[in-house]
């Protein structure tokens, strides 16, 4: 496991071309999230693993959402792996969840 | 059988201390400071952890909005507390008050979904963003409630 980047919001880590973070998706997390799925883009699904994730806002939901747009430019999809219930919580008010694979949500 | 507090909320020292005013330089680390301050200051108007959640994200919201907007000085926070309800007013000068130049819709959406009200309003060199979340009665020997 690699660590990708990490300040006072977040910490990313790359495994097996799985996106993990950690802490708090927002204005100051968002760019080292970016970062490290740019790492891994490729013409398979992109898995972010969003277990740990703390806090997002709309944000950080920016960077999930432009990561998926841009997936879908090449033909699949972006998974969010065991979402946490922040995370859960956002994509439902914003509307987005149908823009993602989900895998395993966490209990909330 | 459960009583309800006739009075409420349990907020009464918080409004009684007037409105707590936070300054904060408008860089991108600073959502979180703003953050957890508005949470701690939730915590004292005995606010449900799912409520205190809610002010947490309002807040990001606000100030992300403010910094995205191009303010080049410090945001102001407010947080006043009253019998009913949380009110959170953020605000700054900016270059700008062309707030359609800024992906605002999805904050807007969130903040529709966390506040019980909201406000954005722009004059020719400053924002204001406003929220309110009404104080719910806590039934006496409550624990706090979780969200489903």
């Amino acid at each position: 496991m690699e660590e990708v980047g990490k300040n006072e919001s977040i910490r990313v880590l790359l495994e097996d071309k799985v996106v993990i973070a950690e802490g708090d998706i927002d204005l100051a997390g968002g760019p080292l999230l970016d970062a490290a799925i740019a790492r891994v883009e490729s013409t398979e699904p992109l898995v972010i693993d969003l277990a740990a994730v703390e806090f997002i806002d709309s944000s950080g939901l920016r960077s999930l959402l432009a990561a998926s747009r841009r997936a879908e430019s090449r033909g699949t999809r972006v998974v969010l792996r065991r979402p946490s219930s922040g995370v859960v919580r956002l994509l439902t008010i914003t509307g987005t969840t149908e823009q993602f694979d989900v895998e395993e949500a966490s209990p909330a | 059988m459960s009583a309800v507090s006739p009075t409420l909320p349990a907020a009464g020292s918080t409004a009684a201390a007037g409105p707590i005013t936070l300054t904060l330089p408008p860089i991108p680390t600073m959502v979180r400071v703003g953050r957890l301050t508005a949470s701690s200051v939730a915590s004292l108007a005995d606010m449900s952890i799912d409520d205190i959640d809610d002010i947490k994200i309002a807040v990001s919201e606000m100030i992300t909005v403010l910094i995205q907007s191009g303010s080049r000085t410090n945001i102001t926070l407010r947080f006043e507390t009253t019998a009913t309800e949380f009110a959170v007013e953020a605000t700054a000068p900016t270059p700008t008050n062309d707030l359609g130049r800024n992906d605002l819709a999805l904050a807007i959406a969130v903040l529709e979904a966390v506040a019980d009200q909201h406000h954005v309003a722009s004059t020719d060199d400053r924002i204001m963003i406003r929220i309110v979340k009404r104080l719910s009665p806590i039934p006496t020997g409550s624990a706090p409630s979780t969200r489903a």
